[in-house]
Formats: structure tokens, C-alpha cells, sequence
């Protein structure tokens, strides 16, 4: 299902050229973080970025639009020309008006307070008449399913919810060149299939270019023209037609660590598939919850929840953006308090436990990996829970050098952990909570933003201490992981447990599927599909 | 309704009465006054008496030991008139009482503003006035707004920093000790990240195309009419006419000198 | 004037505004508990004035860590007014105190052109704002209604708080802040780095 391309690149126009781009954070001597690249965009096209986490991806886009190097003090070498002129000859801001840009952290995006003024400080920066602003943002709202939402503060949506703001206003600065920072990481599968068609669409309508960063990349290939790939190492090494590079190049960017598209891969589902449906080793109880309810201003966010995990099992909770997942989560935590209901950890009232106690037997890990952070390096981050615990020196640096080796975080362990790329702060935050062998171990989307590579590791690391008896819960909106190893599935909607059960089961159930905004995963589709007579073009919308 | 009135000219028309009640140092004045913006904001704004009266009896009582302590302190071109009573090296005077209360009075009258204004504005308006009107420049007001856009996450950036060092094992401290080193171990990365916050945002006003040119368009478009003019002038004038009226009536004292 | 201004230092200056102004407003609340508790002692007076230093800390961790001219007195400004927006029981009147402290600090770095931010120029900023805030409290909050003594006396505190609390506490914090690694992208930051690769 890869694009295949039939147009000619060398007759298009390029909208973008670099030439010879390098850029480092620090002043260093040697290789640079971005080596020495080039490439063309070309006017209407659909680029693909690949490559490992912390390759330069994020540095790159926003080398494009010229907001690199002075907005992080970097050193940069080479030129970019945007329709033949170089960048540093705009005015500032003017170039801004014409690329677009999704930031990778959801979060840090925004300047206003409410949706309507952050939408509509957009358009005042491209001097739409005043007139036609509200159509817009009523249209636009509609388009990413937001329409309820128009006067909320910014800092009260899910996360997912946040991303969606942040394309929406975006997209209504029109620009030439939209640049999408792994824009569907926090988005539940359907919102993620409706974005991407809703991009694909205008892009085809307005005839913009699009350049994409993701490390899942099924549903981008269907309509991909041009695929660059970044080494480990900052150089470019693959640039041309996906179908080209998939077929070429395909063992070389396997190396490299980079998800390929499941199409053209034996898929591993069947490698866990047995694990998965193993009945419980394990009958203790580890965390039961009855009658939990929860309200935030008012509003009911979670409306009698009742469950209960076992010992060593690996349970996945999904549902659509803004269900309630990530307050779940915190209440089991015991970092949110519950409205009403009672949570027991280990036949122990929640309230009971001590903290440090608790913390010992309990990992938590954010959506966002930068509230995890307290301390200012890679290394004391790793370090601070097992001081805490008065680990010794010696088998600190140890099992520090463990983690950072098994995160790929080695070169990193002095920097400051906000300025690592997204998926480091993801790893680094997920390693902070794998120093000790804990009871419960709560994920709120662990693998959002990590290439092939770094998946595997944490997915074998955490089998480790499941089968160690660790109770493993992930809030994750990646049906494949659900699929591949998760025991039981837990679907939110609206604040209700209205599933739970084996994925298997869930997977059948169509009706439900839809109402909660998930999708199959790729194995079933798949499966699906070759029932449905092989070649025909498939359904996105399943 | 208040509520309606162009905010940058609603500051200029509370500041005016809320400086030149400074330097009136009788009772009459400020009391007069008080009664007339309380008044005036129950009969033109939806504000609830319940709510109102909950923001502003904690000041009643600021404004008493302030009273209390300018009584005792008063200097001797103030302390005019009988001694009332003595205690301790106090000598208490009519005219020491006379100038606390109406310190009391005056900093309840500057609550009474206050509350005028901050309960019908929308600080985003009043931002964006600031620079439809007032010509204040884009760069700035944006800016501003920006860093203001901060303070109603800065009690969920406070809950954050604290829920993450509750996973990281720190409990919540104990005693006065173990709270002061708790402010110690939030107030830098609190500021830490407000720093990390303002870069991040700055870039994304950038990537959004601002340029900080003050052609621009407005979707929320201010401007002052006969409406604006007309709560300007009540409130201005209604304090000339205070101070008319206490100057013919003789209570008027302007820094102890009696009118 | 704004020319001359990054955005991000201008965004950076409001938000030490906003952070700052809810520190003053505790501190008000502090404030007036030092003062009840002084009372009993004859000394309710000096309450506000022994902490009043705390009230010009912003212009001085701005002027510090930006270095550009006018973020003393925008950011005492910007923290005055917001303190007013947030609910002050000081009153409107407090963005026009705010606005004279400003000036207070600002006056000092522009004598020295804004080059030399060394711990003795920012005291005397402090101490500088102390003046001028004195100055207008003289007219505004009644100061004139106390006794000669203990309008020399209370000067005094003041100022010696403004050097102090805003002077060496706003440096102080500033450069912890600095060893963070976030003011990369300001002048302070620039200046730490310089010392490190020299030191290097
Ligand atoms: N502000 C910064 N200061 C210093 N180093 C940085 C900064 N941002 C990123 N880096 C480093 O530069 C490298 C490239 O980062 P970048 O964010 O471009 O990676 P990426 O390819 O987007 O990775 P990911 O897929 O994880 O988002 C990383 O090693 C990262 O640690
Ligand atoms: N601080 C807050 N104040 C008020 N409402 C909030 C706040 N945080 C979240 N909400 C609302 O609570 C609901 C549930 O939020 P939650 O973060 O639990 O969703 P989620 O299932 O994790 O979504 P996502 O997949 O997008 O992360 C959402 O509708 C959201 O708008
Ligand atoms: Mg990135
Ligand atoms: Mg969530």
C-alpha cells in the first residue's frame, strides 16, 4: 500500500532547498548533531522524514522556517532557500506566515489562554478580515472535533485534545509549507486516521507541501511522494520515492532502528501472541478499585468505576482523547483523590500508605515526560529515587549505567533533561521508575514517539519484571502493542468502563469499536482484509 | 453595565479617583465616596452582593488594623485636638482617630475599585485595549499576555512539580522547617520551567507568523464610545463633586491642612 | 523602545512579572502579620518596611538576567498591575507605586548605561527603588502623618531592605537560576557560559 508516485520529481519547482545544512546546540569540534545535509521539498509534495529518536528530526524542521539556530542559541552552517531566496533574507515573521509548524510537545505551543483566542491570534497574524474569523473557527473546530470546546482554557484539555488545537491553528494560518512534528502522537486511532485524511485532503485541495515527522508511518505511506531518512549520525541516507526506498533500502533503515511500514514486514505479532494468552500465573490481587467516581469543575470525569488487577498481568486501558485515561491513572496513583469510591493497593486502603512506602511499590509515569522531571541532569533524574532509598554508591552507578545503556541515553547523561530530544525525555522518563522492581508499574503512553529500536527494549524490559510478578497497566492509544501483549483491555468512554475483557474479544465487536473511537490493529485488518478477497484498496476508516 | 465598558479607559477612570484620594486625610470624603462606588457597582453589573461581600470583608479588617496602627502612630501636625485616652507611651488624639479612620476608609474605597474593575474585566480585553487604544505596542501587549497566560497554570504547574515529587517518594513536608526547605526545592525549578516556558512560547508566537507589526487585524475589536465617556464620567465626576461637596461643607483636609 | 527587545525577552520579563506579583502578594499577607505582631512591642511600623526590600526584587532579576533598558520598570510594572488583576487589597493606585519603584531601579543601571550589573550596582537599585518608593509614600500612604524619628528611622530600614531583599536575594536567585542551564538564551546566561568555557 506504499505510494507510488508517478510524477517526474525534476520537472516540479522546489519550495525548499538546503544545501549543505549542519547544526550542533553546542560549540564542538568533529561531526556535527546534523551533517552536512541536503535536500529539496517540492512544491505540492508529501515528504516523510524518517529516523531513530534523537537523529535531529525535530532540529531539522525547525531549521526550515529559520526559527533555528537564534531561538536556542545554536550554530548552524549551510543555507536554506525557500522559493529560491535564502531564508535569512526575510523579514521576520514573513517566512513564519507561509510554514506552518506542529511542534513535537504538545504542551508548549500555545500563547493565549482559551482555544478561541489562541485560533483566532493566528489569523490576526495573517490579517484575516474580522468578519470571516468566527466561520473559521467554528469550521475548523468542527474539523478536528473540538466544537464543544471553543471558550475552555487551553490548560484543561487531555492531552490529545492539546495536539488537536495546536493543528487546528495551524491549519488556519494556510500556509505553503506545513510542517507536522509527530502531530498524532496523543491522538486515539480514529482521530489520528480523521487527521490524517483531513491533511491529505487539503493538501491535495490547496496543492500546500507537507513535511511529516513520524515514527508511525502506515497510515502516512498511502499517500507519501518523497522519503528522506537521518542516520544516527546526522547524515542523510536515503533520499527518493518510498516505494524506491522501501524496497532498497529497507535492511539499511531496519539497522538504523526505524519502523517500517507493516506492509512490507513479516510482522511479530505471533512472537508474543502465545504470551498473551497465557492465563494468569499470579492470583493475588495487586490494585482493586470499587465505585470510583471523579469530577474536575464540576464535570463528572469518571462515573463508578470498578476494577481489579492481578499480579503479573499486563492490562492495556484505551478509549478515546479526553475519556478519562489519564485521571484513571493518576487516582490509581494515589496522586489525584478520588470524588468518591475506594482504591486498595496490595489489601491496603491507598490513604493508608505511607508515601515513600507506596512510591517504592508503585512506578507512575506522565503523559507528558517533562512534569516527571526534578532535578537538572539525565543522571541525577536516574539517580534521585535510588538515593531516596539509600542505594549504595557503588550499585547505583551500576544499575544507572544499565538504564542508560539499555535507553540509549549514554552520550546524554549530563544534559539537562529538558533539552533532550521527545522521545529521550520519554525513555528517560520511563527509566526513572525502572530502578527498583515495583508491585504496580503505571505507563500513560510510554511508546508515544519511539522508533522500532528503542520499543523493543522497553517492551523486554518491562516482560522481564512482568514475569517477575510486576503488574503492568499502560494507557496507550497503539492497538498494536494492545494486540501483541496485553492480556486484559479496559475501554473508557465518557468515564465508563464500558469493556473489559481479552483484546481478542474487543476486537470482534465492531459496534463498540466505533462509539470509543478505536481501530483494529494492523494483524486483524489485515486478517480482514485477504477474507475480503485480496488487491482491493482497503478501508482507512476500519 | 460595567462589564461592557472599554477596559483601558475604566483603569484610567478608576486610577484618577483611586491617586487623588491620597491625599484627603478626613472622614467625609472617602466614606461619601466608598458609599458611591459601592452603589454604583451593585446598580450597573450582575455582580453577586453574596460574592462581593465575600472578597471584601477580609479587607474590613485589614483596613481596621491599619486604622488602629496610624492611630497610634499619628506625627504631631496630624495628632491635633483632645487626648483621648493614654496606655503604655501612647497618647491617643481626636485627631490621631480622625486620620486612621479615614485612612481606613480611603484603602476600602481603593478595595471597592478594585473589585469594580477585576470583577467586570476580561484581562485579555483589557490587554488588547491596552493596545487598540492605547497604542501600547504589539510586542509588548502580546508578550505580556503571554506571561499572564501563565498565572492560572502556575496553581497546576505548582500541582504538577508537587505530584511529581510525590511519585518520586518526597511526602509532603511537615512543620515550619521541613515547609521552608519544600519552598527551597519548588521556587527554582517552579522558575526554572516559568524561564523554559516563556522561550517555548516566544517560539511558537514566532512560528505562528507574528511579527509583531501593529498591522494587524482584531478579533475581538475595542473601542471607546459615548457608552465609555459616560461611566468616565460618573466615576471622575462623582468624586469632584465629593470633594466639592466635603470643601464647602468644611471637612476637607488635604495633608492635615483644614479647607 | 521595544525595538530593540527579543520577543522572548519580553515574554520572559512578564512572566518574572506574574510569578513575582504573586510572591508580593503573600507577601503583603506576610506583611501584615509581622506587623499585628509587632505591634504589642511598639514596632508595628517597621513590619512592612523590614520586607519591603521584597517588593523591588523583580526590577533587579530582570534588569539582571535581560540587560536590556526599560526591564526594571516594566517588569515592576507588569508585577503591579497584575497584582491589582489577581485581587491586591493596595488598590489601583499600586500600578502607579509600582510604576515609581521601577523608575527607582531603572534610573540606577541607566547612570551606568546599562553595562555594569555587578552585586554593588544592583543594591544600590535596590536601595535606589527604596528612595523613590519612600518618596511616594510620602504622599500616598499616609507616611506623612508620622513622626520626624520615625520617618528617618523607617526610611532607613527600607532602604537597607531594598538592598538586601531585592539587591543581594535578586542576584542570588538569578544566578541559581542561571546554574539551571535555562538562561541560555539571555544575557546572563551568555555571561555564565563565557566563565565556563574560560574557566574550561
Ligand atoms: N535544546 C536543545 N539543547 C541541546 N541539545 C538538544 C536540544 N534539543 C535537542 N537536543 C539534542 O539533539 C539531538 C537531536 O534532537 P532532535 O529533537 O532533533 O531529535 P529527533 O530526531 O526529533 O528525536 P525524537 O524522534 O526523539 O523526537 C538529541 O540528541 C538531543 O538530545
Ligand atoms: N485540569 C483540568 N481541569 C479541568 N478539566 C480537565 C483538566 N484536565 C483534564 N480535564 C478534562 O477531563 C477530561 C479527561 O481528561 P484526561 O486527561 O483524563 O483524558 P485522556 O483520556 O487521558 O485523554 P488523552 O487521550 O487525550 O490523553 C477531558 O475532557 C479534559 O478536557
Ligand atoms: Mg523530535
Ligand atoms: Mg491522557
Amino acid at each position: 500500500m506504499i505510494n507510488q508516485p508517478d510524477l517526474n520529481r525534476q520537472q516540479l519547482e522546489p519550495l525548499i532547498r538546503v544545501e549543505n545544512l549542519s547544526f550542533d546546540y553546542e560549540k564542538k569540534a568533529g561531526s556535527s548533531l546534523i551533517d552536512d545535509v541536503s535536500f529539496s521539498l517540492l512544491q505540492g509534495e508529501v515528504t516523510l522524514l524518517l529516523g531513530a529518536s534523537g537523529s535531529g528530526k525535530s532540529t531539522i524542521s525547525l531549521c526550515l522556517n529559520g526559527l533555528y539556530p537564534e531561538a536556542v542559541e545554536g550554530y548552524k552552517k549551510g543555507d536554506v532557500f525557500f522559493r529560491g531566496r535564502e531564508i535569512r533574507q526575510f523579514e521576520k515573521g514573513e517566512l513564519n506566515q507561509k510554514i506552518g509548524i506542529v511542534f513535537q510537545d504538545p504542551e508548549s505551543q500555545f500563547c493565549m489562554m482559551t482555544v478561541e483566542n489562541e485560533l483566532a491570534f493566528t489569523m490576526e497574524n495573517i490579517r484575516i478580515p474580522q468578519k470571516d474569523m468566527s466561520s473559521k473557527i467554528d469550521r475548523i473546530l468542527e474539523a478536528v472535533g473540538l466544537k464543544d470546546f471553543q471558550k475552555r482554557p487551553i490548560h484543561q484539555l487531555s492531552g490529545g485534545q492539546k495536539q488537536k488545537v495546536a493543528l487546528a491553528s495551524v491549519l488556519l494560518l494556510e500556509p505553503e509549507l506545513l510542517i507536522l512534528d509527530e502531530p498524532t502522537a496523543n491522538l486515539d486511532p480514529v482521530s489520528s486516521m480523521e487527521f490524517i485524511k483531513l491533511v491529505s485532503e487539503l493538501q491535495k485541495e490547496r496543492g500546500m507541501s507537507v513535511f511529516v515527522i513520524e515514527h508511525q508511518l502506515d497510515d502516512w505511506v498511502l499517500f507519501t511522494d518523497h522519503v528522506l531518512a537521518l542516520s544516527q549520525e546526522g547524515k542523510l541516507i536515503a533520499d527518493g520515492r518510498p516505494d524506491l526506498v522501501f524496497k532498497e533500502q529497507l535492511a539499511m533503515l531496519g539497522a538504523e532502528g526505524i519502523h517500517l511500514p507493516k506492509d512490507i514486514t513479516k510482522f511479530p505479532a505471533e512472537k508474543h501472541k502465545r504470551l498473551a494468552d497465557k492465563a494468569p500465573r499470579f492470583l493475588e490481587r495487586t490494585i482493586s478499585i470499587s465505585h470510583l467516581s471523579f469530577k474536575r469543575k464540576g464535570n463528572v470525569i469518571l462515573d463508578e468505576i470498578d476494577l481489579a488487577l492481578h499480579k503479573g498481568e499486563f492490562v492495556a486501558i484505551v478509549g478515546e482523547n479526553g475519556a478519562g485515561k489519564s485521571t484513571l491513572l493518576q487516582l490509581m496513583a494515589g496522586i489525584l483523590t478520588p470524588y468518591k469510591g475506594k482504591i486498595d493497593f496490595l489489601n491496603k486502603s491507598l490513604k493508608q500508605w505511607r508515601e515513600q512506602e507506596l512510591r517504592q511499590k508503585m512506578g507512575f509515569v506522565f503523559q507528558n515526560p517533562e512534569h516527571q522531571f526534578i532535578t537538572d541532569t539525565v543522571y541525577d533524574e536516574l539517580a534521585f529515587g535510588m538515593k531516596l532509598n539509600g542505594t549504595g554508591e557503588r550499585k547505583m552507578k551500576a544499575r544507572i549505567d544499565v538504564l542508560l545503556d539499555h535507553f540509549q541515553l549514554q552520550n546524554h547523561q549530563w544534559s539537562n533533561p529538558f533539552s533532550i530530544s521527545g522521545g529521550q525525555k520519554r525513555r528517560l522518563s520511563v527509566a526513572t521508575m525502572l530502578d527498583e522492581t515495583p508491585e504496580l508499574l503505571l505507563f500513560d503512553e510510554p511508546t508515544f514517539g519511539q522508533d522500532a529500536k528503542t520499543t523493543e527494549e522497553l517492551m523486554t524490559i518491562i516482560l522481564e519484571l512482568k514475569e517477575q510478578g510486576t503488574t503492568v497497566v499502560f494507557v496507550t492509544h497503539d492497538m498494536d502493542l494492545v494486540d501483541q501483549y496485553c492480556e486484559r483491555t479496559f475501554v473508557l468512554d465518557s468515564g465508563r468502563i464500558v469493556f473489559h475483557g481479552h483484546p481478542e474479544k474487543l476486537w470482534k465487536n465492531e459496534e463498540l469499536l466505533h462509539t470509543a473511537r478505536l481501530r483494529q490493529p494492523y494483524r486483524i485488518r489485515k486478517q480482514n482484509l485477504k477474507q475480503q478477497k485480496a488487491g482491493e484498496t482497503y478501508d482507512l476508516v476500519r | 453595565m460595567i462589564s461592557s465598558v472599554n477596559p483601558a479607559l475604566k483603569m484610567v477612570a478608576i486610577l484618577i479617583p483611586g491617586v487623588l484620594l491620597s491625599f484627603s486625610f478626613d472622614i467625609f470624603t472617602p466614606l461619601i465616596y466608598l458609599i458611591f462606588v459601592v452603589a454604583f457597582t451593585f446598580m450597573f453589573s450582575k455582580i453577586s452582593i453574596k460574592k462581593w461581600l465575600l472578597l471584601f470583608s477580609p479587607f474590613v479588617f485589614l483596613a481596621i488594623g491599619f486604622a488602629w496602627m496610624t492611630v497610634l502612630y499619628t506625627s504631631d501636625s496630624f495628632a491635633g485636638g483632645r487626648v483621648l485616652f493614654e496606655f503604655w507611651w501612647f497618647e491617643v488624639t481626636t485627631g490621631g482617630v480622625m486620620v486612621g479612620i479615614s485612612l481606613a476608609l480611603r484603602s476600602l474605597c481603593f478595595v471597592a475599585l478594585s473589585l469594580m474593575f477585576i470583577l467586570t474585566t476580561d484581562s485579555t480585553k483589557f490587554m488588547l485595549s491596552l493596545m487598540q487604544q492605547f497604542k501600547l505596542p504589539p510586542k509588548l501587549t502580546y508578550g505580556i499576555l503571554a506571561g499572564y497566560r501563565f498565572l492560572p497554570t502556575f496553581k497546576h504547574e505548582f500541582e504538577v512539580l508537587r505530584q511529581a515529587h510525590r511519585i518520586r517518594g518526597i511526602g509532603r513536608a511537615k512543620g515550619l522547617k521541613g515547609r521552608i526547605h519544600q519552598f527551597r526545592r519548588y521556587a527554582i525549578p517552579l522558575m526554572a520551567n516559568a524561564i523554559r516556558k516563556a522561550e517555548r512560547v516566544a517560539i511558537a508566537m514566532e512560528s505562528k507568523g507574528f511579527t509583531g507589526e501593529t498591522d494587524r487585524t482584531h478579533y475581538h475589536q475595542m473601542s471607546i464610545g459615548r457608552k465609555d465617556w459616560a461611566f468616565f464620567t460618573s466615576i471622575v465626576g462623582a468624586f469632584c463633586l465629593v470633594i466639592i461637596a466635603s470643601y464647602q461643607l468644611g471637612y476637607l483636609n488635604i495633608f492635615g491642612v483644614q479647607f | 523602545m521595544m525595538r530593540q527587545w527579543k520577543l522572548k525577552e519580553i515574554v520572559l520579563m512578564s512572566i518574572f512579572g506574574v510569578v513575582f506579583a504573586v510572591i508580593y502578594l503573600m507577601f503583603y499577607f506576610f506583611g501584615q502579620g509581622l506587623r499585628n505582631f509587632l505591634t504589642p512591642f511598639g514596632l508595628a511600623p517597621f513590619g512592612y518596611e523590614v520586607i519591603f526590600g521584597i517588593w523591588f526584587i523583580v526590577s533587579i532579576i530582570a534588569a539582571y538576567v535581560i540587560r536590556k533598558r526599560g526591564a526594571a520598570f516594566w517588569s515592576e510594572l507588569i508585577a503591579g498591575t497584575v497584582q491589582v488583576l489577581i485581587g491586591s487589597p493596595a488598590g489601583p493606585q499600586l500600578i502607579i507605586s509600582a510604576a515609581i519603584q521601577g523608575l527607582g531601579a531603572e534610573v540606577v543601571f541607566l547612570a551606568t548605561r546599562y553595562r555594569n550589573f555587578s552585586l554593588y550596582v544592583l543594591m544600590m537599585a535596590g536601595m535606589s527603588a527604596a528612595v523613590f518608593s519612600y518618596a511616594w509614600g510620602w504622599f500616598q500612604s499616609g507616611l506623612a502623618a508620622l513622626t520626624p524619628g520615625l520617618i528617618i528611622a523607617t526610611l532607613t530600614v527600607r532602604v537597607i531592605s531594598g538592598a538586601l531583599l531585592a539587591g543581594l536575594l535578586g542576584k542570588y536567585i538569578s544566578d541559581q537560576l542561571a546554574q539551571t542551564g535555562v538562561l541560555r538564551g539571555y544575557a546572563l546566561g551568555k555571561e555564565w557560559e563565557e566563565k565556563r568555557d574560560k574557566s574550561a
